[in-house]
């Protein structure tokens, strides 16, 4: 009788550690059965959902969470069930499961709680699976860490595409997405119009007002440009005074539509720099795109042979590239 | 086959017990998404790092069509390895009436139903080859390569420690779903003695 007696107190004692393990360990522990009542609910649960026990056990966890998606989760759960197999959940793909407001005032940045959760099957004395139990894992620092790491990649890449001066794309990142509708062109046939564009007589603004004065004239042509391309279009600074717009999905009658309404706002454009007035005009060559041309090199040399007509025309104009 | 990962004998005992392993995954595969699952027989064979990077390589281009990959880490009975489930030509609509999902709404959708499905069936086969050897996995959660490692850190980092590893390879299609993938078992050879262990066991 008395080891009888021995070995219930051990076993007690041992579930007794076992379930203080469970309930206060730093993660999330949901036991369910098969119709998605909940059975256990530990203290993480209860602290951070501010659920006791009572408002929650024997009850649908659907009922007590509307936020957590019944349709996806028994889907989740299911392969579980049949297959006797885990599955899990990123924040990556889905914030969180339970919606936990955040709950650190001095380290906590973040709204609500990023969580990472596996659901396992238990697995009774039969070999069945009835039931499951959730473990819901606070991932909030990694995700914040990695959410500010990629902000900053895509801040640099960003700032390696674009021109200081101006905020266009430069040159390099511009020449790329020239060569990608050039292949797009290539696979779908669809219009596409490039524009090459020079501040006339630029050289003579910078002699005689100064460079601070010529910086602030391709400002104000870049800001001219930004606000007449739409969002499909490529612009970019090609180079020093020159510049490079790929209309996408635009013809030569919409491109000439574009170009005039660009030179008569640049015609009409006052300066003020410096204390001084400046005004100047711009020309441009047009290409449109076409089976005759067989890389996007020669699309820009046909645009640059146009703007150089432009040029020896008397500037101010637009000229259309011929073959 | 090198001699010093597994003999001859040892081989065609994994070969045929992974078979087997793969019989039970497609009854259960067909059991939760009813369908008929298409294995193929289990190919056994020997890999180092290159190949590996060379896989993973492959997954990293920028074509138009981009092959997804899924990293699944198992360990348990002295046995730990990485299960790569590569998807070769996969419809995301077919994916997701395979997992009955109403609708794949955007980037992230389509991820989860990637890792769904992986999780599916490397947990079935994991799972069917666990108990032809007597023993229980452990399972990681599914890493989807490009989205929660870079895959191109991956293979600069040039990382993998190991000289050699066991490759089993199974070829899965699904009946009337465009959906086709190629799950690799690596275990790389400091994590083998485990299962040549059973293997012996087993041809005694």
């Amino acid at each position: 009788m008395t080891t009888t007696n021995k070995e219930f107190t051990k076993f007690f004692e041992d579930v007794h550690w076992l379930m203080d393990i469970l309930q206060n360990i730093d993660v999330g522990l949901v036991v369910m059965d098969k119709s998605y009542q909940v059975v256990v609910w530990n203290s993480f649960m209860q602290n951070h959902s501010g659920k006791l026990p009572e408002d929650v056990l024997q009850r649908s966890i659907f009922s007590v969470f509307p936020e957590l998606s019944e349709t996806w989760f028994r889907h989740k759960a299911n392969s579980v069930f049949v297959l006797q197999n885990a599955t899990f959940t990123t924040w990556e793909q889905r914030p969180y499961l339970f919606r936990f407001p955040h709950y650190r005032p001095i380290t906590g940045t973040a709204e609500h709680m990023y969580q990472n959760s596996t659901i396992i099957p238990l697995i009774d004395s039969k070999g069945h699976v009835e039931q499951i139990c959730l473990v819901v894992y606070d991932v909030t620092d990694t995700a914040i860490n990695k959410m500010a790491q990629q902000q900053a990649n895509n801040q640099l890449q960003s700032l390696s595409r674009t021109d200081h001066l101006t905020s266009l794309y430069n040159r390099g990142y511009w020449e790329l997405r020239l060569i990608q509708e050039f292949k797009r062109f290539d696979r779908y046939d669809q219009a596409s119009t490039l524009i090459m564009m020079d501040i006339d007589h630029f050289k003579k603004v910078n002699d005689k007002y100064g460079h601070t004065v010529g910086d602030d004239v391709i400002r104000q042509v870049s800001r001219a440009i930004k606000e007449q391309v739409r969002d499909l279009d490529i612009a970019g600074r090609y180079g020093g005074e020159e510049f490079g717009l790929i209309l996408t999905g635009t013809d030569i009658e919409g491109a000439s539509i574009f170009a005039e309404r660009l030179r008569t706002t640049i015609e009409k454009m006052v300066v003020i720099s410096e204390g001084q007035q400046v005004k100047f005009t711009i020309s441009m060559g047009i290409s449109q795109l076409s089976n005759k041309i067989t890389d996007h090199r020669q699309w820009i040399e046909k645009a640059d042979a146009a703007l150089y007509q432009s040029k020896e025309g008397g500037r101010n104009r637009f000229t259309i590239s011929t073959f | 086959m090198r001699p010093h990962l597994l003999t001859e004998d040892q081989r065609d005992c994994l070969q045929e017990i992974t078979n087997v392993a793969m019989g039970r995954a497609g009854d259960r595969l067909a059991r939760l998404l009813d369908v008929f699952v298409v294995l193929s027989i289990p190919h056994v064979s020997i890999l180092n790092p290159t190949d590996i990077a060379m896989a993973l390589h492959s997954l990293n281009r920028e074509s138009n069509d981009v092959v997804h990959g899924v990293c699944q880490g198992f360990i348990g009975g002295g046995i730990a390895g990485e299960a790569m489930l590569i998807f070769n030509g996969t419809d995301f609509n077919d994916l997701a009436k395979l997992l009955q999902y109403d609708r794949v709404a955007d980037e992230q959708a389509e991820y989860e139903l990637l890792m769904d499905t992986a999780n599916v069936l490397n947990g079935a086969c994991l799972k069917g080859l666990a108990e032809q050897i007597d023993t229980h996995f452990s399972f990681g959660p599914p890493m989807l390569l490009g989205q929660h490692c870079n895959i191109t850190d991956l293979l600069r980092n040039n990382n993998m420690t190991w000289k050699q590893a066991l490759v089993v390879e199974i070829n899965y299609s699904i009946e009337n779903h465009k959906i086709n993938c190629d799950l690799l078992l690596v275990i790389a050879e400091h994590s083998i003695a485990g299962l040549v262990e059973k293997l012996n066991y087993l041809l005694d």
